[in-house]
């Protein structure tokens, strides 16, 4: 076996030129998987991992979803509906919100934008410790005149941009920017980015309102969570006299209802990887076929002076694993790489966050892909030579 | 001995036919030198290849040392071509990633030969051809007539009985064709049986006898 090793080896090195192309031709198809897939788990980790991460919470809304995804609005929540939550089992924290939109004034221009209050150690939780501040400081209960602004309200929304310790008009209330959130990711954007928060109290002067629009609940147990919202919308709907005023819905429900989005994901991912596999196997044929097809002159010689096919195909099939187990290796750091390349011009494109994932099932599927692939390319006509007679595979060539 | 029995070979391509060897009778003996004549084209060649169980006859057999080579299986074939005969093309077809030691070596080491034994002999068989001093260069290192030498000693490496060349000196000048035929010639005074083919009146008139061929017959 040695010898045979040893044969493989003075080919491929003899052969340098032929052999770093062979490799090559594997590489690049099993960097097309691996660089692919790695972005693909990117993607759906992107997704899935920031909704888990808030799988622990009840979003209570006074109204109801309709059939069809639309919401209607029934007024809101008082502060006997928050306290009397307070008694529910099982709840971790509950936080209060206001929304709802304040003309705002910088710099002699104005504009609506929407406000947003609510309990500032929860409030912060729930996005300063994901989004991250890129100026100044989070919101205190005694700031009374201070607000934090989102991403997109300091840079975009006035002519000039606003940095901390500018002063605000809302509503004719004079504020100062204590803290100006970082540019959020896919998933906060929405409710960061162009948004001015207060505390609960200042937002509700603000708006002029004693209501509460929204509450989010967070619980200890998140298989309990179903029937905590459950009690909630009791709760909340006893005092209401009402039977269906609050909407109360776990993560979990929600994480159901896009449960669809995953499988779609998942069907994309899937698909990404089948159009790659097919990609990279006919890419890998190609250059196989090619590289054995033209020692078909040697394989005759080697008949010729009395090897046996057997012989001469566990020669080509030790040369064509070897070759191939090198393009694979190859191809999996090239399409790591490819992945790391992939994930930074997207984010720099588009400032969506997509980490390539190196899971070890792809880099050993595209180490497996280009063995199968390429022993079975090589295989082929190697024993379509040894079948010819020695003269006929001499003359090729 | 080798003998052929209405050896016949027939080429189709598409629509033509062309008949290489038509009812050819040869008998050679053991340790004997010859030599096969004729026009190009006349199927020197083809009879060699069927000689040397390199093709299969269309129909008619040929037989070694009494031995229907038609009948065999392609194993047992790869082991006639190992063991009994060696072989030389005018186009020296060595293995051109291989130095000189492993292509002499080559053919022993698909006879499952040791490493060791076959390197050694393999040396000893550069020396014998000439070519001791260049047992690590590349065939593409060497001149034609070395290369051919090479060859002889790569068709020698498993002791065969038989030597077949087809137009061996074909492809070198007439001083490194002397010094090959000089070669053959050793060789069938070891014993060996030696057949070439040669266009080269002077090289045939080295054998001991000369057949020639004439459209697909060897005349008498
Ligand atoms: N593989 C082949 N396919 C078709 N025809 C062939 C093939 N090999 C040989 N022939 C034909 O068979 C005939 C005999 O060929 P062969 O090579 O035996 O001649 P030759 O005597 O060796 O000629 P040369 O002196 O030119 O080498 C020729 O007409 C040749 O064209
Ligand atoms: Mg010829």
């Amino acid at each position: 076996m040695r010898d045979e090793f040893l044969m493989a080896y003075r080919s491929i090195k003899e052969r340098k030129g032929r052999s770093i192309l062979t490799v090559l031709g594997i590489a690049v198809g099993i960097a097309a998987i691996v660089s692919l897939m790695s972005v693909g788990y990117g993607m759906e980790e992107a997704i899935t991992g920031e909704l888990t991460k808030m799988a622990d919470m009840i979003s209570v809304i006074p109204g109801e979803i309709s059939g069809h995804g639309g919401y209607v609005e029934k007024g809101g929540f008082t502060d006997r509906d928050v306290n009397d939550l307070q008694r529910i089992w099982g709840i971790k924290d509950i936080s209060a919100m206001v929304y709802g939109a304040a003309e705002v004034e910088y710099r002699n221009k104005r504009l609506p934008i929407f406000v947003l209050g609510g309990d500032t150690k929860e409030l912060g939780g729930f996005y300063v410790e994901p989004v991250g501040l890129k100026e100044g400081r989070w919101l205190r209960e005694n700031d009374y005149k201070g607000c934090v602004i989102g991403d997109r309200v300091a840079n975009d929304f006035f002519d000039e941009v606003i940095h901390v310790n500018d002063k605000l008009i809302i509503n004719g209330d004079k504020f100062i920017v204590v803290g100006i959130f970082e540019k959020a990711s896919t998933l906060y954007a929405a409710d960061v980015d162009p948004h001015i928060f207060l505390t609960l109290r200042i937002s509700q002067d603000v708006l002029q309102t004693e209501e509460i629009k929204y509450i989010m609940v967070r619980v200890y147990d998140i298989d309990e969570a179903e029937e905590i919202a459950e009690e909630i919308e009791e709760t909340i709907n006893d005092n209401h006299g009402l039977d269906d005023f609050a909407n109360a819905m776990t993560m979990g429900s929600a994480l159901e209802q896009i449960g669809t989005v995953f499988n779609i994901i998942r069907v994309v991912l899937v698909c990404i990887a089948a159009i790659a596999l097919v990609v990279a196997s006919i890419g890998i044929m190609n250059t196989m076929l090619m590289s054995v097809m033209e020692r078909t002159h040697e394989i005759g010689v080697m008949k010729a002076i009395g090897a046996k096919n057997r012989d001469v195909l566990s020669l080509f099939l030790l040369e064509t694993s070897v070759v191939s187990l090198l393009g694979g290796v190859a191809g999996c750091g090239l399409g790591w790489g490819m992945a790391i390349l992939i994930s930074f011009v997207v984010e720099m494109a588009s400032g969506i966050e997509i980490a390539a994932i190196p899971k070890p099932g792809v880099f050993l599927g595209g180490i497996a892909v280009a063995m199968i692939v390429g022993v079975l390319s090589g295989f082929y006509p190697a024993r379509k030579a040894s079948k010819m007679s020695p003269v006929e595979a001499v003359r090729y060539g | 001995m080798i003998r052929t029995e209405n050896l016949t070979k027939v080429y189709r391509m598409g629509e033509v036919e062309v008949q290489a060897l038509r009812d050819v009778n040869l008998e050679i003996q053991d340790g004997e030198f010859i030599a096969i004549a004729g026009p190009s084209g006349s199927g020197k060649s083809t009879l060699l290849n069927m000689i040397g169980c390199l093709d299969k006859p269309t129909s008619g057999a040929v037989f070694i040392d009494d031995i229907d080579t038609g009948k065999l299986s392609e194993n047992k074939l790869a082991e006639i071509r190992r063991e009994k005969i060696g072989f030389i093309f005018q186009q020296f077809n060595l293995i051109h990633t291989l130095n000189a030691l492993e292509n002499v070596a080559l053919p022993m080491f698909f006879a499952g030969v040791g490493r060791e034994t076959r390197l050694k002999r393999a040396e000893e068989l550069l020396a014998k051809v000439g070519l001791g001093d260049r047992v690590d260069h590349k065939p593409s290192e060497l001149s034609g007539g070395e290369q051919q030498r090479m060859a002889i000693a790569r068709a020698l490496s498993n002791d065969p009985e038989i030597i077949i060349g087809d137009e061996p000196t074909g492809n070198v000048d007439t001083e490194a064709g002397n010094a090959i035929m000089d070669l053959l010639e050793g060789l069938n005074r070891e014993g060996r049986t030696i057949i070439v083919v040669t266009h080269d009146a002077e090289i045939a008139a080295r054998a001991g006898r000369t057949k020639r061929m004439r459209d697909g017959k060897v005349l008498d």
